[in-house]
């Protein structure tokens, strides 16, 4: 079954066209990664999927509904969750209410992922769980974030950068959670800037650029082809 | 006690009722919405009550649950309008609307009093009954604080994006806090209205404004106790600096700066910080030695 459909999806900010035709597809069960440049549109485009920013056409089908005029609060409870770039936890309030937080998107779906379950995923926020939020370390916070939005009972999650301003460590365990949280059946949509990484824990992947898709395919075929490399990889 | 309690009365009143207009103020700061339109909640409570107590014979009780009915619901409604305005442009869209209740009642003279106002409402409201209805506003409050409905307000006055994309529909809780904050707004207009005998447009403007946002800002924006001590402040106050009355303002201008400097977070919210940030603390210092005492077994 797919989970997520795009079709020649156009996004502008002003006269600045940000997503140029952009056409993708997730299946359910798979973790895909969206990687590209600075300014590529990555963010732009998971935006868009949520409905924080309107497009100008094209369409976004999830799980069969066009998701087309709805508000962002009702995608989120629709099961599509969007992790934010920079994590943005709820800095005043303690682990445990960011993910209390968290349920509210979940409305009545059933889900597996109970607070037991993340506390078992990321063990650190059970030990922390009376602690500001805002006085976590930026892995902790990254945590805290994948974590509330798991509460929501996800459909889909997606990833913005989240290793970004982590160490290549905690960078480590974070890509370790996700790959469990896959393997339990999360359909999951990863954007990275750190493309080895995005290639290395996903099946397949699109490189973007420019607000458009350059490249799509296997990821372990993109990781290995030579206009990928040179453009995206470095050297 | 007796005699502390007849030397203070006024004081105490005035306090009583600082911290229900406080609470009204405050829920709305909470859920993150800049509104100053209390006043015209209070207004609405306190002239609805007025008029049907001197001119139908409703009985004061029902009188006072119209009028924070009419506050509760205008609040509602004026939420609506307001749904696309933040910060700087929803507080002056609340002034308007405080302006706009004050001008009614202004004009609507036969059936307001027009700038006289309105006298000779019966007396029926004493310390003991601003005392009983403030511990019932508080225990409603304190129990939105503790329901999911207090962590959404949380959420929305810290990153309303954020709450957005967990799903809270931001429009919603905007509406409710609105309901709310007219509810309370209303319902201590309205027994002020029973206590002071006489009402005036100009009882809700400016000053009535200054007043209850230098409350919430002295004493707390998130916190039960906020508004408590806020009010305590503002009610001591001119007490203490009673030497100093000619430059009361000035004073009162003065600890304001002061607090907003070294304690931005209010004087109430501070404590109750401290008081969490001592008990987390403790309990990291105690898991701390059980993880020690387990790891010294094994």
């Amino acid at each position: 079954m797919t989970t997520l459909t795009i079709s020649d999806l156009h996004v502008s900010y002003g006269g600045v066209k940000a997503l140029r035709g952009v056409s993708m597809h997730v299946e359910q069960g798979e973790m895909v990664a969206l990687i590209g440049s600075n300014g590529a549109g990555k963010s732009t485009l998971l935006n868009a999927l949520s409905n924080v920013v309107k497009r100008k056409s094209g369409e976004i089908v999830f799980e069969g509904r066009e998701t087309k005029g709805m508000s962002p609060h009702s995608v989120s409870r629709a099961g599509l969750l969007h992790v934010p770039e920079g994590r943005q936890v709820l800095g005043d309030m303690s682990v445990y209410e960011n993910l209390q937080v968290g349920l509210i998107a979940r409305g009545k779906r059933n889900t597996i992922y109970t607070l037991d379950h993340v506390y078992e995923l990321f063990p650190v926020l059970e030990e922390r769980r009376d602690q500001i939020a805002g006085t976590l370390s930026g892995g902790q916070q990254q945590m805290l974030a994948i974590g509330r939005a798991l509460m929501g009972g996800p459909h889909l999650l997606l990833l913005d950068e989240p290793s970004l301003g982590l160490s290549p460590l905690i960078t480590d365990q974070v890509f370790d959670a996700l790959k469990k949280l896959n393997a339990e059946g999360l359909t999951v949509l990863l954007v990275e800037q750190n493309a080895h990484r995005a290639l290395e824990a996903t099946s397949r992947a699109y490189v973007l650029d420019r607000g458009q898709i350059a490249f799509e395919g296997a990821s372990e075929e993109l990781a290995g082809n030579q206009a990928v490399i040179d453009s995206y990889l470095g050297a | 006690m007796i005699q502390f309690y007849y030397a203070y009365q006024p004081i105490i009143d005035f306090f009583l009722l600082s911290v229900g207009f406080g609470y009204s103020q405050q829920i709305a700061l909470r859920a993150g919405v800049f509104s100053i339109a209390t006043a015209g909640f209070a207004a609405l409570g306190s002239y609805c009550v007025a008029i049907l107590a001197t001119k139908t014979g409703v009985p004061i009780f029902l009188t006072v649950i119209l009028g924070t009915a009419l506050a509760a619901a205008v609040g509602g409604l004026l939420a609506l309008p307001l749904a696309r305005l933040r910060g700087a442009f929803q507080a002056i869209a609340t002034l308007a609307f405080v302006q706009i209740i004050l001008s009614l009642l202004l004009y609507g003279e036969g059936f307001t009093g027009g700038a006289l106002g309105i006298v000779g409402i019966p007396r029926e409201v004493n310390t003991w009954i601003l005392l009983i209805v403030v511990g019932l506003t508080m225990y409603v409050m304190w129990n939105i604080g503790r329901s999911g409905m207090g962590r959404v307000f949380n959420a929305l006055r810290q990153e309303e994006s954020v709450a957005s994309s967990l799903g809270v529909n931001i429009g919603k809780y905007h509406i409710i806090a609105f309901i709310i904050s007219g509810a309370v707004g209303g319902l201590f207009g309205g027994l002020q209205s029973l206590y002071t005998f006489q009402i005036e447009p100009h009882n809700y403007g400016f000053a009535f404004i200054v007043n209850v946002l230098t409350v919430v800002i002295l004493g707390g924006r998130t916190t039960l106790l906020g508004p408590i001590m806020g009010a305590l402040i503002m009610a001591i106050l001119p007490e203490i600096a009673r030497p100093l009355a000619e430059y009361r303002q000035a004073v009162n201008g003065v600890i304001l700066i002061l607090v907003i400097t070294f304690l931005p977070n209010g004087v109430g919210d501070e404590i109750v910080f401290w008081f969490r940030r001592r008990k987390q603390a403790r309990q990291q210092q105690h898991r701390a030695s059980e993880k020690e005492a387990r790891d010294a077994v094994s």
